[in-house]
């Protein structure tokens, strides 16, 4: 260590910025490299397999089948991930900071508790952009092709029937484009990515707030499963125990713990994309705004007890 | 520069709670008051589990006083802007193992509003201070003990605090680099900066410490001057060269004549280990041997 640095002129006493988006930023990109650099990214490659393994298998089914498989194959995986980015990137980071203490070199920085909070979430959030980006083009490349594949198959077929005139097979060749684009690459199936997005998003916001008063990693992921569960099966266990007529007094209660644990039916217009029917802009904007009443409520919720935690 | 101390403890209590059923409690710091005035080196000392480090935390925000107030430059330890001034090194640090050195002082450097062009000159400049520029673009899983409390006072620095809090930041340093912390220290000081340190090695801060604080069972049992704390004032030491059998026979011939004095040794001076360890490998640590294929 040389002593000869020499006294560089200290700046004026800096303003200190109550809530600084480039703290939070920089908080952000830290999550998101510790999670690249854990290899997060190699689960891509199952996907790819699985996508690519999809677009193969049972050639034997309708073509239509083939599409849908497809589909049902990916969609499930795209959410699978997104789900195990949301729990696992957040369970891994926030309570593994506060056990090797390197939350204390964050908190000793001026970083209010509530933008280190904000910044775990938004790094896994972007992890999970960003994954699903990736698997949504690969998914995208590989059912077009197929869709064009089948199309072209079932055409040269038609070619190869008699039809008595030439417009009956111009028809004939139409609708099967038109049928299998509907069944193929379409506008719609962004609707359900969308919606996988959404929920891995309500996710990340549950298990942030479970890591805030758990005390270790796996406790972290199982109660966030729990209550993932919990909230799958909740809109069902109200309905048959409150009935359709409850008073208000039921009523309340079972929205205070909807609120805690999120009732992801709202979120499961999946199967519907794969059937092709289309999902209204006010389901997705409904969707979207459940989403962020979740997370707003369950961010609160986490700060509140953040804030006050002894390290 | 500023008319408020650098460190003001005032009545510092704090109190544990174990979460059993016989409710159970530990008093980690009792009533402990102190004032570091701004340029001073403090070392708090004390046994293992005496409460240094729990009062660090309390000076940083990180816990809640039970009772009693700290405050750094006049701001309240308990606001978030009171850590604009200040740099910490806790004890044992771990930091983003994935993180390469520079990406380190980085993250660290941003945190606390430095950024583009002086952020990269901060950030080269301490490097080369704590004399890990070879080992820049490692990342911290490979560090030693050593690397990694450097690159953790570096941290600490980074934003130019005018306090700088060092829990143990010589723990685990082998006698060279800990010397070298040690200058480090000094250089602080040489830059008006304000430090309180804990450490088990009282040699060590025997050698920095302008004032120190003796911890035990959470009271401050002894605060003062080093110097004031240090001196025997009724005692003399006398130290010679190349003195003959003859000499030394006369000395104690002379003592012996004089009833109000007395004689409590005479013999070798003793090197000290870490002395003695230091000449033996010519004070270098062995982080700074690059890699070879
Ligand atoms: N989070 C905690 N919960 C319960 N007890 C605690 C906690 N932190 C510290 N203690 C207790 O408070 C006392 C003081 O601990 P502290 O870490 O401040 O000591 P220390 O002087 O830094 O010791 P060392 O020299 O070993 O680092 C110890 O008895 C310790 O067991
Ligand atoms: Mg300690």
């Amino acid at each position: 260590m040389t002593p000869s640095s020499p006294d560089i002129p200290r700046p004026a006493a800096r303003r200190h910025i109550r809530f600084s988006l480039s703290r939070i930023l920089t908080l952000a990109g830290g999550t998101f490299t510790q999670l690249v650099r854990m290899k997060v990214f190699y689960f891509m490659a199952i996907f790819a397999v699985a996508v690519i393994a999809a677009s193969f298998a049972f050639a034997d089914l309708q073509t239509d089948g083939q599409l849908k498989l497809l589909k049902d194959v990916s969609l499930a995986s795209m959410s699978l991930f997104s789900m195990l980015f949301a729990i696992a990137g957040t369970a891994l980071l926030i309570p593994r900071d506060i056990e090797d203490r390197t939350l204390y070199t964050i908190l000793c920085k001026p970083v209010p508790r509530l933008e280190y909070l904000l910044g775990k979430l938004l790094g896994v959030v972007f992890l999970i952009f960003i994954s699903l980006i990736l698997m949504d083009v690969l998914f995208s490349v590989v059912l077009y092709l197929k869709e064009q594949a089948i199309i072209s198959e079932q055409v040269a077929a038609l070619q190869n029937r008699k039809f008595a005139t030439r417009e009956m097979l111009e028809a004939n060749i139409a609708s099967v484009q038109e049928s299998m684009m509907g069944q193929g690459l379409t506008w719609n199936l962004q609707n359900g990515v969308l919606a996988i997005f959404f929920k891995a998003i309500v996710l990340t916001g549950v298990t942030l707030l479970v890591s805030t008063f758990a005390s270790s990693t796996i406790f972290t992921i199982m109660a966030s499963l729990a209550i993932m569960v919990i909230g799958q099966a909740q809109s069902l266990a109200r309905d048959t125990l409150l009935g359709q007529d409850a008073s208000i007094v039921p009523r309340a209660i079972g929205g205070a713990v909807s609120l805690l644990f999120p009732d992801f039916k709202g979120f499961d217009i999946v199967d519907a994309v794969v059937t092709g029917s289309a999902v209204p802009a006010l389901v997705m904007g409904k969707m979207a705004g459940l989403t962020l009443v979740y997370l707003v409520v369950h961010l609160m919720a986490a700060y509140v007890i953040f804030s006050d935690k002894e390290l | 520069m500023s008319e408020f101390p650098a460190v003001s403890i005032k009545h510092l209590t704090r109190v544990f709670r174990l979460p059993t059923l016989r409710r159970q409690s530990i008093t980690a710091v009792d009533d402990v008051s102190f004032d570091i005035a701004p340029g001073q080196i403090y070392g708090l000392i004390g046994p293992n589990g005496s409460g240094k480090s729990t009062t660090m935390k309390v000076l940083l925000g990180l816990l809640r006083a039970t009772q009693g107030t700290c405050a750094i430059f006049g701001r309240d330890s308990a606001r978030v802007d009171s850590r604009e001034d200040v740099g910490f090194l806790p004890e044992n640090p771990y930091f983003y193992r994935h993180l390469t050195g520079r990406e380190t002082l980085a993250f660290y450097g941003k945190l606390c509003g430095i950024r583009g062009a002086a952020l990269k000159e901060r950030t080269a400049e301490l490097l080369a201070l704590v004399e890990l520029e070879q080992a820049a673009d490692r990342r911290l899983s490979g560090y030693s003990k050593g690397m990694l409390q450097r690159i953790g006072l570096a941290q600490a620095i980074i934003h130019r605090p005018r306090l700088v809090v060092l829990d143990e930041p010589t723990a685990g340093v082998d006698p060279g680099g800990s010397r070298k912390i040690r200058d480090l220290i000094l250089t602080l000081r040489g830059q008006g900066i304000t430090v309180i340190l804990s450490s088990h090695l009282l040699e060590q801060v025997q050698e920095v410490c302008d004032r120190v604080g003796i911890i035990y069972k959470g009271k401050l049992v002894r605060e003062g001057l080093l110097s004031d704390l240090m001196s025997i004032e009724d005692q003399t030491e006398i130290l010679l060269r190349n003195a003959t059998p003859e000499v030394l026979a006369a000395v104690r011939a002379l003592i012996a004549g004089q009833s109000a004095t007395e004689l409590l040794h005479l013999g070798n001076p003793r090197t000290t280990l870490e002395r003695l360890f230091l000449d033996v490998t010519g004070g270098s640590s062995a982080d700074s041997r690059e890699y070879v294929k």
